[in-house]
């Protein structure tokens, strides 16, 4: 399939899913029919042409495909249940886009963050299970069974074909799976490499998705900068044999510029807006990062007061990490390890590498090399990722 | 999208309505009356919506014939429900934003008032309506 057709097939997923629940309700069977119908498009279109009307094909095919397997599968006890749980339910049904209400349906409460983000990658993301298996690297029949388990949670809790009523809540759901298939995509958490592009991709395509159905929201804005700057840095972020190249060495010439561009023009028209929001405010601290010509030119104070703010807004232990790197550069390395030693106290992330890793930096910076050296090696022995292995067994191999 | 809903009833059901103790307790014409203005609201509010299409309730059961072919002959017949038979009643065309808007419009009839007995076992369908001969095959 070709890079063309693939992207067209993921852009009318969504809108072809949405059109077959709305018509016919049924969000869990209608699903497996927009994916077969997908397939059958992958399979046909390149040979036969793409139809006159791309959407309606595979609105027909698929509506077909739901007839199919709705006979197949319905007995009539079932169909009771569910007619008993329709009398109870009254809120109105808001005048609003299919896709949106699709990825709030699948960011479903009930449902496992691992599990919003496998049904958001199929249901509007338009992957197949294949894909997000291979994707997250797990057995396809693993992910087989918790794509069929979180369709079975929102049908089993009555979700309508509508927006929630706690959609605020929601949203921030929605923006959390997007921000983690971001983060997966940038920053595998196992495997041989390091970044996954695909899910990178797919993960600015939702958000910008979102970014044109909700305008204006100044979170959906900010998470958009946020992942549009970060991904700027993506070419210079590893070196030729795959390995990791910290940001203060990368060479800013190979960042994409058109992206830090869109980004940072995203994000100054949306910040004086408010109210500010953490993705606001990482943005704006991306946004300062890529900006700066060089490592050592960075406005590392400005940094320190945004990771101020962003501190009082969430309790997140790796922001308190970026937040104590940040003041190690704003004000040398002593007191950045006075503020590390808060955080090995916390349960969450004091097992995580990272904590290691910073130490030894700084260590390193603050020049006693046996320390940072030890540090190194404890980081590297806590990671699962090959290529933060080998960067931390380089630079303690260099002290 | 347009969509239909059909209710249902048995020719005893319309004995009952029209009074008559037929198996079914038969309705007061209180009960009838509440009934009348349950579905006048109920249609008003239709209309207010923009969502109503068109309504029609059907003449009892009784009153039906049946055109058929037999041995390649055609024939008319009258009457061609048992008694308990539940057949259609009458039916709604709401023109709305979703199924799950026409479930919820669908969903306002559980409320009309009925004797108990009716109440109980009333339902509705609702189906999407297609607007050309591809839908059908869809």
């Amino acid at each position: 399939m070709t890079s063309a057709l693939e992207d067209q097939l993921r852009e009318l997923a969504p809108r072809v899913l949405g059109a077959l629940v709305r018509r016919y309700g049924h969000f869990d069977t209608a699903e497996d029919a927009v994916q077969e119908a997908l397939l059958a498009a992958a399979q046909q279109w390149p040979t036969d042409g793409v139809p006159e009307s791309p959407r309606g094909w595979l609105i027909t095919v698929a509506s077909r495909r739901l007839t199919d397997l709705l006979r197949r599968e319905q007995s009539r006890q079932r169909r009771e249940e569910r007619v008993a749980r329709w009398a109870l339910q009254g809120e109105p049904v808001a005048d609003t886009d299919d896709t949106l209400v699709l990825l709030f349906m699948c960011c479903h409460p009930a449902l496992s963050p691992a599990s919003q983000i496998a049904l958001t990658l199929r249901a509007v993301g338009g992957l197949t299970t294949t894909e997000i298996a291979r994707a997250f690297l797990v057995p396809e029949a693993t992910m087989t069974r918790r794509i069929t388990r979180a369709k079975t949670a929102v049908r089993e809790d009555g979700s309508r074909f509508t927006l929630p009523a706690d959609r605020e809540e929601r949203l921030g759901a929605v923006l959390h799976v997007v921000y983690l298939i971001f983060n997966e995509g940038y920053t595998t958490t196992t495997g041989p490499s390091l970044q996954r592009v695909e899910l990178a991709a797919e993960a600015i395509r939702l958000a910008r998705l979102l970014h044109r159905l909700l305008p204006d929201d100044p979170e959906v804005s900010g998470l958009l900068a946020l992942l549009l700057l970060t991904d700027a840095r993506r070419p210079a972020r590893t070196g030729p044999h795959g390995e990791l190249v910290p940001m203060a060495e990368q060479d800013r010439a190979r960042w994409i510029p058109e992206l830090i561009k869109e980004g940072v023009d995203l994000i100054t028209a949306t910040l004086p807006h408010g109210p500010i929001g953490p993705y606001q405010l990482q943005a704006a601290i991306a946004a300062v990062h890529d900006e700066s010509p060089s490592a050592e030119e960075t406005d590392w104070p400005q940094i320190v007061a945004l990771y101020e703010v962003l501190l009082q807004l969430t309790d997140n232990p790796m922001i308190a990490l970026n937040h104590v790197v940040a003041v190690a550069m704003s004000r040398g390395p002593a007191e950045g390890l006075a503020l590390l030693d808060s955080l090995e106290n916390d349960d969450r992330i004091a097992k995580d590498h990272r904590v290691p890793a910073v130490r030894a930096h700084l260590l390193e910076m603050s020049g006693d090399r046996a320390a940072a050296r030890t540090a190194y090696e404890q980081a590297a022995s806590r990671t699962t990722s090959l290529p933060q292995q080998r960067y931390l067994h380089t630079r303690a191999s260099r002290l | 999208m347009k969509y239909m809903i059909l209710t249902y009833a048995s020719q005893q059901d319309y004995d009952g309505m029209a009074g008559k103790d037929s198996g079914k307790p038969a309705w007061q014409p209180e009960d009838f009356a509440a009934m009348g203005a349950f579905m006048e609201k109920f249609n008003n509010d239709l209309i207010e919506s923009g969502e109503l299409v068109e309504t029609r309730a059907l003449a009892a059961p009784v009153l039906t014939r049946r055109f058929g072919s037999k041995n390649g002959q055609s024939v008319v017949t009258d009457g061609p429900y048992a008694e308990t038979q539940e057949v259609l009643a009458g039916y709604w065309i709401v023109e709305c934003e979703s199924f799950d808007r026409a479930t919820e419009i669908a969903a306002g009839l559980a409320d009309t008032p009925a004797p108990e007995a009716v109440r109980a076992t009333a339902y509705a369908d609702i189906r999407p309506l297609v607007e050309g001969r591809d839908e059908l095959v869809g």
